[in-house]
């Protein structure tokens, strides 16, 4: 096994999962907390944004960000079921948490939006934040099923790769 | 024997109590029972408040409006009775 994910980067995944459902099951309900939830949720991608470029090894966007056509050649090769095992992210991963990040902060200032004066009350507003919130959650769908995807190509938990941050060594082939 | 018929007492009176502390609820009947929101709004109007939105929700109309002091005010009508419930997050959407 070798080390992959550090703490800061599983502490981070794992309070935002938790923040992402305290907001969902809130909102309407408990606007206080939803509100609550929702910054946090900001600062905690905003701490991830940071992290990604002062942190160390696997946890930099420079080692999992990729080109599009690099992310495209990927996905075509996920579909020839041909794909490499990447110890860090690999670029279908990296383009996934790029996109959660910009939607996560999508979401959290649409949120804030609805506080100011012009915008509180507003039903085109906050049908934008309810818009943008779904599609938030129908990006968490397809990363749960590229997770598993994955975790099923390639014979290893992902889940429990990203609780205790260790992975199978990496093997011929695999990329590091 | 005891603690079950303590148990059985203090479920029952919770049971009976428990309405008591949410004050209002919104319509149980069909839309066409419905005040219409036009209704809802002059009342407010009249009271003061200046009405930004007014959503239609289960059963009740949540009110997005500002008081005369211009605080931000949200609350919830039943939409049959226009009765204002204590709960504004009453008619869940």
């Amino acid at each position: 096994m070798i080390r992959v994910w550090d703490p800061l980067v599983r502490a981070f995944h794992w309070t935002l999962v938790a923040s992402f459902v305290v907001c969902w099951l809130s909102a309407q309900v408990w606007e206080d907390l939803h509100a609550w939830a929702g910054y946090f949720a900001g600062a905690l991608a905003l701490a991830r944004v940071v992290w990604g470029f002062i942190g160390g090894g696997y946890a930099r966007f420079a080692q999992f960000v990729r080109a599009p056509r690099v992310i495209l050649a990927y996905l075509g090769a996920i579909a020839r079921s041909s794909e490499a095992r990447f110890i860090g992210h690999n670029p279908a991963g990296g383009a996934m948490i790029v996109a959660l990040l910009i939607v996560v902060v999508a979401t959290v200032a649409s949120g804030y939006a609805l506080t100011t004066d012009a915008l509180w009350g507003s039903s085109g507003a906050q049908r934008l934040h309810s818009w943008i919130a779904h599609g938030l959650a129908l990006l968490v769908l397809v990363h749960l099923a590229g997770v598993a995807l994955a975790s099923l190509r390639h014979r290893e938990n992902l889940v429990r790769a990203m609780i205790f941050g260790d992975k199978r060594a990496p093997a011929p082939g695999d990329v590091q | 024997m005891k603690t079950m018929f303590a148990l059985v007492a203090l479920a029952a009176a919770a049971v009976a109590v428990g309405p008591a502390y949410a004050a209002g609820k919104c319509a149980a009947g069909p839309k066409s029972e419905w005040q219409p929101k036009s209704a809802l709004e002059s009342q407010l109007q009249t009271e003061g408040f200046t009405v930004k939105q007014i959503k239609t929700e289960s059963g009740c109309y949540e009110v997005y409006a500002t008081d005369k002091g211009g605080k931000r005010v949200n609350m919830a009508y039943n939409a049959q009775t226009l009765e204002k419930l204590d709960n504004a997050e009453a008619g869940e959407n």
